[in-house]
C-alpha cells in the first residue's frame, strides 16, 4: 500500500512540475516555431523575484502573482528582443536556439550578480505535513498537485473556449492566413511567450518552496521538460501534459524499485526504444496545432 | 620517358576539370593552410610566456570541436546538440581507460576517438528518421542524459565532484610538467591540423557533395540514389571522432575531468563559435574559436560581467548577421565578384 | 463612380528579385475585376501588395481614397479589403466554426457576425453539415468553401480571390463560381484572380492580363472581346 502510494504520490508531483515546464515549451514551437532555450531561466527568475518580493515585505500570497505577471513581461521582452527580429530568416529554429541559449546566460549571470550565489528558499504555499496512505508528505507538495492541473484545464479552455485562445491556435497553423483575416501576429508571438514564461515562472515558485533555489536551478526542469516534450511530441499542448505525468510515474516507479543511481539511465533507455518506434512522439498526432 | 609523360597528362587532366563555382581551387587552399598552420607553430616565438600557449592551447581544442560540429550541422544540416557530449565523452573515456582500466595514454587517446565515433553512431539511430526541430530534442536529450549517467554512476566516474589525477600525455622521456606547455601546445597544434586537413578532404570528398545535397534538397538528393541513412551515419561518425579525440586530449592535458563539459555554458560558447564563423566553411568555425576565446581572455578584467558581456555581443551579432561574420565578407565578396565578372 | 481600390505604379518583389515593375490598376469603377495571365508573372505577388503581407518598394496602393502601403496586413483587414489567398491552405486543424469565428475577428467585423454566419450558410449549406469538423478532412471544394466564408465573415468591402477554382473537379467548380457570382450580386465588389476566362467573361466587367509584372492589356466595359482574341492576346507575346 504505501508503495503504491509513494509511486502515486511521486508520479503525481514530479509530472505537475514537469508539466508546467513542457507546456509552456510547446506552446511557444507550436505558435512560433521556434524552441526556447531560455525556458528554465525563466522558471529561475519567477522563483527569484517572487523571494525578492516576500523579502521585501509582501505576504506570499501577494508576493506570487506578481511574480508570475512580471515573468509574462519578461517573456514578452525576451521574445520582442531575441526571438522577433529573427522571424522570417533562413536557418530561424538554429538561430533563435543561440540567441535564447545567450540571453539565458545573460539572465542567469545577472542573477547571479544581484542575488550572489547563496541559496536561497522561499515559503510553501501551505506549511505543513501530512500523512497520506503511510506515506509522510508536505502539504506544499500536495497544494502543487492540486493547482496544476487547475492551471492547465485554465490554459486548455483558454486556448479552446476563448477568441484570443482561438487565434494563438491559428497563428500556430498558418501565419500569412492569420495576417489575412486581421489578426495581429506579433502580439500573439508575444503573448506565447509571456503565458509560457508566466507558467515557467509559476514552476519555479512552486519548486523555491520545497528546495534550496540557485542561480542554475532552471537548467535540470529545461533538460527534463525537453524529454517530456520529445516523449510527449511537440505539436500540442496535451500531448505533453500527458507525458509529463507518465514521466513522473516512471521516475517514481524506477526510484522505488532500482533507486535513484540507474534512473536516469533507465529513463534514457526507454527514450532511445520510444523514438525508435515513433519518432515524433508517443502522443503526437501527425498535425501541428494546440489543443 | 616518364619523366616527361607524367607532368602533361596530370595538368591536362587538371584542365579538363572544370572548377565548380565558388569553389577554391584546392591548390591554393593548400598553400593557405600550410601557411596558416605554419604561422601558428610559429606562435610561440612571439608569445614567450606560458599563459599565452595555454590560452593558445584551449583555443585549439575549442576549434578542434567547433570544425567537426560544423561539419555536422553546417554541412550536414544535422542539428546535432549532442556535440558537446561526445566531446565530454571522449574526456570521460580517456579518463576512465588511463585511471582505471590501466591504458596507455597514447592507446587511450585514439580509443576514446573510436568511443565518441560509436557514440555517435548509437545517437544516429533515433533521429535518421527525424527533422529539424526533433533532431535537437532528440541530440539534446542524449546529451543531458549522458551527463546523467556519468552523474548518477559516481562510483566510478566521480560523480559531480568529477575525477582527478589523470594520467598525462607523454613523449618519450620528456618533461611535459616543466617545459612551459611547449609539447601540449604541438600535441595540439597537430592534432587540429589532422583534424582539418580530415574535415576538408571530407567536404570537399564525393562524400561530402552528397552529404550537402542531401541537405540542399533531400529528395532530390534520395532519387539520385543517395542515402539518408548512411549519409546521416557518416556525417555524425565523421564529426565525432576528432571531437572525441580532442576530448580526450583536454582531460590529458588538465588531468581532471569534470562534468561542466556537459554544460549549457560551455554548448553555448562552441556553438557560437560554429555560427559567429558562419557554418558550412572550416575555417570559420576555427577562426571564430581563436577569436572568441581570446576575447574572452582580454576581458577577464570585466570578472563577473564577463559571461554577460558575451551574451550580448553573440545575440548582437546574431540579429545583425544571421549566417556569422564569414557568411557576411563572403557575401559582400560575393556582391563584388559578381559586378567585377558581369560585363560591362 | 471613383475606383474602390488604385494600384499606382507599384514595384515589388522577394529580396533582391522584383517581380512587379510599376504595375498600375483600378478596381470598382466598373464592377467587378479580374485579372488574368500567365503564372509566374506576379499577379499573387500584386494581391499580396495590396493585402499587406507583401511592402512594394515603391508606388501607391489606394483603398477608398487612402494609402495603404506600409499599413499593416490587420489594419487593412480592418478597413474591410479581403484577400482569399491561393491554394485554400487556411488552417487545417480548426474546426469550420473556428474558421468562421477568426473571420469575424476584426473589430469592424464583429457586431455584424450572426448576420454574416448567416450568409454563410446560406450560400454554402455543405458547410452547416460539417460544421464542427476539422478543415482538413474537408474535400477540396469544402476547403474553398471555407477559405471564402472565412472572408465574408470579415465583413468585405472588397473581396479579393485568388484562383478559386484552381485544382477543383468540373461540377464542383460549377457549384463554386455560381456562389461566387451570389456574392457579386449581393453587393461586394471583387476582384478575381483565374484561368478560366469564360468565367471571367462572365463574372466581371473590367479585365487585366498580367503578364511580366506589369499590365499588359486593360479591357475595358464595351470592349468586350471573344474568347478567341483573348487567347490569341494570352498567347501571341
Amino acid at each position: 500500500m504505501s508503495a503504491l502510494a509513494e509511486i502515486l504520490f511521486g508520479g503525481l508531483f514530479q509530472g505537475s512540475l514537469y508539466a508546467m515546464m513542457a507546456v509552456g515549451l510547446a506552446l511557444v514551437w507550436t505558435t512560433i516555431g521556434v524552441f526556447n532555450f531560455s525556458h528554465g531561466v525563466f522558471m529561475m527568475l519567477g522563483a527569484y523575484i517572487a523571494w525578492q518580493l516576500v523579502e521585501l515585505g509582501l505576504p506570499a500570497m501577494i508576493a506570487f502573482p506578481i511574480a508570475v505577471v512580471v515573468m509574462a513581461g519578461v517573456g514578452w521582452i525576451l521574445q520582442a528582443s531575441v526571438v522577433r527580429p529573427l522571424i522570417g530568416r533562413p536557418n530561424i529554429v538554429l538561430v533563435v536556439v543561440i540567441t535564447t541559449l545567450a540571453a539565458g546566460s545573460l539572465i542567469e549571470n545577472g542573477a547571479l550578480t544581484i542575488w550572489g550565489p547563496r541559496s536561497k528558499q522561499i515559503p510553501a504555499l501551505i506549511a505543513g505535513n501530512t500523512t497520506i496512505g503511510g506515506v509522510g508528505v508536505s502539504l506544499h507538495q500536495i497544494a502543487i498537485i492540486v493547482i496544476t492541473p487547475l492551471i492547465l484545464a485554465a490554459l486548455w479552455m483558454f486556448l479552446n473556449r476563448t477568441r484570443l485562445g482561438l487565434a494563438l491556435r491559428a497563428v500556430a497553423q498558418n501565419e500569412d492566413a492569420s495576417h489575412l483575416v486581421g489578426l495581429n501576429v506579433t502580439a500573439l508571438y508575444g503573448l506565447a511567450f509571456a503565458i509560457a514564461a508566466s507558467l515557467a515562472g509559476l514552476a519555479g515558485i512552486f519548486m523555491g518552496g520545497y528546495r534550496f533555489m540557485s542561480p542554475v536551478m532552471g537548467s535540470d526542469p529545461l533538460l527534463k521538460a525537453l524529454i517530456v516534450v520529445v516523449f510527449g511530441g511537440i505539436s500540442s499542448i496535451s500531448g505533453p501534459i500527458f507525458a509529463a505525468y507518465l514521466i513522473g510515474f516512471f521516475e517514481a516507479a524506477c526510484s522505488y524499485y532500482f533507486g535513484l543511481y540507474w534512473t536516469p539511465a533507465l529513463l534514457f533507455g526507454v527514450l532511445i526504444l520510444t523514438l525508435m518506434v515513433r519518432p515524433e512522439g508517443i502522443f503526437a498526432s501527425r498535425s501541428r496545432g494546440l489543443a | 620517358m616518364t619523366d616527361t609523360t607524367s607532368p602533361t597528362t596530370l595538368g591536362h587532366a587538371e584542365a579538363a576539370t572544370p572548377i565548380a563555382p565558388g569553389r577554391t581551387p584546392w591548390k591554393l587552399e593548400a598553400i593557405g593552410f600550410v601557411l596558416g598552420f605554419t604561422l601558428l607553430a610559429l606562435l610561440p616565438l612571439i608569445f614567450g610566456d606560458t599563459y599565452a600557449r595555454h590560452i593558445l592551447i584551449m583555443a585549439f581544442i575549442y576549434a578542434i570541436v567547433a570544425s567537426n560540429w560544423d561539419l555536422s550541422l553546417g554541412y550536414g544540416g544535422v542539428f546535432n546538440f549532442g556535440h558537446l557530449a561526445l566531446f565530454g565523452i571522449g574526456v570521460y573515456a580517456y579518463s576512465l581507460l588511463t585511471k582505471l582500466a590501466g591504458f596507455d595514454p597514447w592507446t587511450a587517446l585514439f580509443a576514446s576517438g573510436v568511443i565518441a565515433t560509436l557514440a555517435a553512431i548509437l545517437v544516429t539511430i533515433p533521429i535518421l528518421r527525424l527533422k529539424g526541430i526533433y533532431i535537437i530534442l532528440v541530440t539534446f536529450g542524449f546529451a543531458q542524459l549522458v551527463m546523467q549517467v556519468i552523474i548518477s554512476q559516481s562510483a566510478i566516474t566521480g560523480g559531480t565532484q568529477g575525477l582527478v589525477r589523470i594520467p598525462g600525455l607523454y613523449l618519450f622521456d620528456h618533461n611535459m610538467v616543466r617545459d612551459g606547455k611547449f609539447a601540449y601546445f604541438y600535441i595540439a597544434l597537430a592534432l587540429l591540423v589532422a583534424s582539418t586537413l580530415f574535415l576538408r578532404v571530407f567536404v570537399r570528398s564525393r562524400a561530402g557533395a552528397s552529404i550537402v545535397a542531401l541537405r540542399d534538397n533531400e529528395e532530390y538528393a534520395i532519387s539520385r540514389g543517395v542515402s539518408i541513412v548512411r549519409q546521416r551515419m557518416l556525417t555524425l561518425a565523421a564529426s565525432a571522432f576528432f571531437t572525441g579525440i580532442a576530448g580526450a586530449f583536454y582531460a590529458a592535458y588538465q588531468r581532471n575531468a569534470s562534468i561542466d563539459v556537459f554544460g549549457m555554458s560551455l554548448a553555448t560558447i562552441i556553438l557560437s563559435m560554429v555560427l559567429l564563423g558562419g557554418t558550412s566553411t572550416i575555417y570559420g568555425a576555427i577562426i571564430a574559436s581563436f577569436v572568441l576565446t581570446i576575447f574572452a581572455e582580454w576581458m577577464a578584467d570585466f570578472g563577473a560581467w564577463r559571461p554577460m558581456i558575451t551574451a550580448v555581443l553573440i545575440i548582437g551579432v546574431m540579429l545583425a548577421y544571421p549566417s556569422g561574420l564569414v557568411g557576411m565578407i563572403k557575401a559582400s565578396w560575393g556582391a563584388v565578384a559578381g559586378r567585377l565578372k558581369r560585363p560591362a | 463612380m471613383n475606383p474602390i481600390l488604385s494600384v499606382e505604379g507599384v514595384t515589388a518583389g522577394y529580396g533582391r528579385v522584383t517581380v512587379l515593375h510599376d504595375i498600375s490598376l483600378e478596381a470598382g469603377r466598373f464592377g467587378n475585376v479580374g485579372l488574368f495571365g500567365p503564372n509566374g508573372h506576379g499577379k499573387t505577388t500584386l494581391l499580396r501588395a495590396i493585402s499587406g503581407l507583401l511592402q512594394p518598394k515603391s508606388g501607391r496602393i489606394l483603398f477608398d481614397g487612402q494609402d495603404i502601403v506600409g499599413h499593416s496586413a490587420r489594419a487593412i483587414v480592418g478597413a474591410g479589403l479581403i484577400h482569399v489567398p491561393q491554394g485554400n491552405r487556411l488552417f487545417p486543424d480548426l474546426s469550420i466554426a473556428d474558421c468562421m469565428a477568426l473571420g469575424a475577428y476584426s473589430p469592424r467585423a464583429r457586431p455584424h457576425e450572426a448576420e454574416n454566419r448567416e450568409k454563410v450558410v446560406r450560400l454554402f449549406p455543405k458547410l452547416a453539415e460539417r460544421w464542427r469538423q476539422r478543415v482538413r478532412t474537408l474535400s477540396g471544394g469544402e476547403r474553398q468553401m471555407v477559405s471564402i466564408g472565412t472572408a465574408l465573415m470579415s465583413h468585405p468591402r472588397l473581396l479579393i480571390l485568388d484562383e478559386p477554382t484552381l485544382g477543383l473537379a468540373p461540377k464542383i467548380k460549377d457549384e463554386l463560381c455560381a456562389s461566387v457570382m451570389d456574392i457579386s450580386r449581393g453587393g461586394v465588389p471583387l476582384i478575381v484572380v483565374e484561368q478560366d476566362i469564360e468565367f471571367l467573361l462572365e463574372l466581371t466587367q473590367q479585365l487585366y492580363l498580367v503578364n511580366h509584372g506589369a499590365v499588359a492589356t486593360e479591357i475595358k466595359p464595351g470592349e468586350s472581346l471573344d474568347h478567341g482574341e483573348i487567347m490569341s492576346m494570352y498567347f501571341g507575346h
